[in-house]
């Protein structure tokens, strides 16, 4: 009657190792690009944390569905999409929360410098329509076919945002210039 | 390629592969330097995008991970565990050892949270330095306070033993790490005076509206902070 399960301990607990193993490797190689990229797509610091660690503990928790090391930056970034959305949903029920209604703070995404400040600015004012598959171009590397899976479009649309974010940041870019606005980086 | 497909095709993709957008601007200077303009921007862009990523995200992402495992622990112990627990427990009844268990929760927690690698990320959370006042402010959590020399404290975090929120010490003793817990008195389940597993030493007291716990591998250290500790911590109901 003792005979129910045969695996042993020991291979239990050296199958747990591995799994500890790939989700710190996967922490390691994957965190700073992924907060980065939860930062653009929700430009509040707090809350981007907080995406990002709702994103790793469900990647911990289904790990062992991910077969291929090669997949997980898109792996990791469908689950952060898919956590960002349920923070929508879950808003919708809610009564309005005044410590809820987060004002973006310019501060959180353009923090001690200078550098690079004006492009900030203008980066994190393009719809989020074109700033999103730009950030996974440019963060995470991603392809247009990468991008176009991730987002649910077509090809076509995707490189036409591409451009047209790219386009974006060109006008704002010389529009200051022509205002004599600093450069600054 | 006409110039508008090539410039499209250009700013969709500063690093694009296709052929004809390669052969045009081999052809042309003016496409070339119109490329080369563009993957300029691009290096710009990419450098705005790198923002600062928070200061220990990785260990944070790495310690949450580790208390969903022991979660996931509690919940999966296998059937033969549980029937072992039922056996330990009818035999205890039997013979009427009424010797209490060392093995309870609150023993298990404090055991746990005592672990090297738990215990180093703790001190990371902290920085590995904290200071009399970070002590104080946590200490009031439980209406109490530190009026002298505790010794140097390393860490200090809540945590939760057994379910209840608890201060976590960590404070540097000659020969080792020393840990003492923090708990409000009157939540606590019961735990001997004195408690060992196999590598570590622990005392719980009272003291005043507070339980303290103590642990640590080298038991007259762990006496010598039990001494420390209630010459300095004061607790009012």
């Amino acid at each position: 009657m003792f005979s129910g399960k045969k695996k042993s301990t020991a291979t239990v607990s050296s199958d747990m190792m591995k799994k500890q193993q790939r989700y710190e490797a996967l922490v390691k190689a994957l965190h700073a690009d992924v907060y980065r990229y939860a930062l653009w797509l929700i430009k509040d610091k707090a809350i981007a944390e907080d995406v990002v660690q709702e994103t790793f503990l469900r990647a911990w928790k289904s790990l062992d569905s991910l077969k291929d090391e090669a997949a997980a930056k898109s792996w990791l970034i469908t689950i952060l999409r898919r956590e960002n959305a349920r923070r929508f949903e879950r808003k919708q029920f809610d009564l309005v929360d005044i410590d809820d209604v987060s004002v973006a703070d310019p501060n959180d995404i353009n923090d001690v410098a200078l550098e690079h400040r004006e492009l900030r600015n203008i980066m994190s004012s393009l719809n989020e329509e074109y700033r999103e598959p730009l950030m996974l171009q440019v963060i995470m590397g991603f392809t247009g076919d990468e991008i176009a899976k991730q987002l649910g479009l077509n090809k076509n649309t995707v490189m036409t945002r591409l451009f047209r974010a790219r386009n974006q940041i060109k006008d704002a870019l010389k529009a200051n210039e022509e205002m004599g606005v600093t450069v600054n980086g | 390629m006409d110039e508008l497909t090539f410039r499209r095709t250009i700013y969709a993709d500063p690093n694009t592969q296709d052929a004809d957008v390669i052969e045009a601007a081999k052809a042309n200077p003016a496409k070339q330097a119109f490329w080369n303009e563009v993957k300029a921007l691009d290096n710009q862009i990419f450098a705005a995008t790198q923002v600062k990523v928070p200061d220990n995200l990785a260990d944070k992402l790495l310690l949450k991970q580790s208390f969903e495992e022991r979660q996931e622990g509690r919940n999966q112990r296998p059937w033969y565990i549980a029937m072992a627990a039922s056996v330990a427990v009818a035999a205890v009844l039997t013979f009427n050892v009424m010797q209490p268990i060392s093995g309870n929760a609150l023993a298990n927690d404090v055991f746990a949270h005592v672990d090297e690698a738990y215990m180093a990320k703790e001190m990371m959370m902290s920085n590995g330095n904290v200071d009399l006042e970070q002590v104080n402010s946590k200490m009031a959590t439980f209406n109490g306070s530190v009026n002298g020399d505790l010794g140097e404290v390393v860490s200090a975090n809540y945590c939760y033993l057994d379910k209840i929120k608890s201060l976590h010490l960590i404070i540097r003793g000659e020969n080792g790490l020393i840990n003492m817990f923090v708990m409000p008195e009157d939540l606590t389940e019961s735990l001997q005076e004195t408690f060992n597993s196999a590598t570590m030493f622990g005392t719980s007291f009272l003291l005043e509206s507070a339980k303290i716990i103590i642990v640590g591998e080298d038991g007259e250290e762990v006496k010598s902070v039990k001494e420390s500790a209630q010459q300095t911590l004061r607790f009012s109901a």
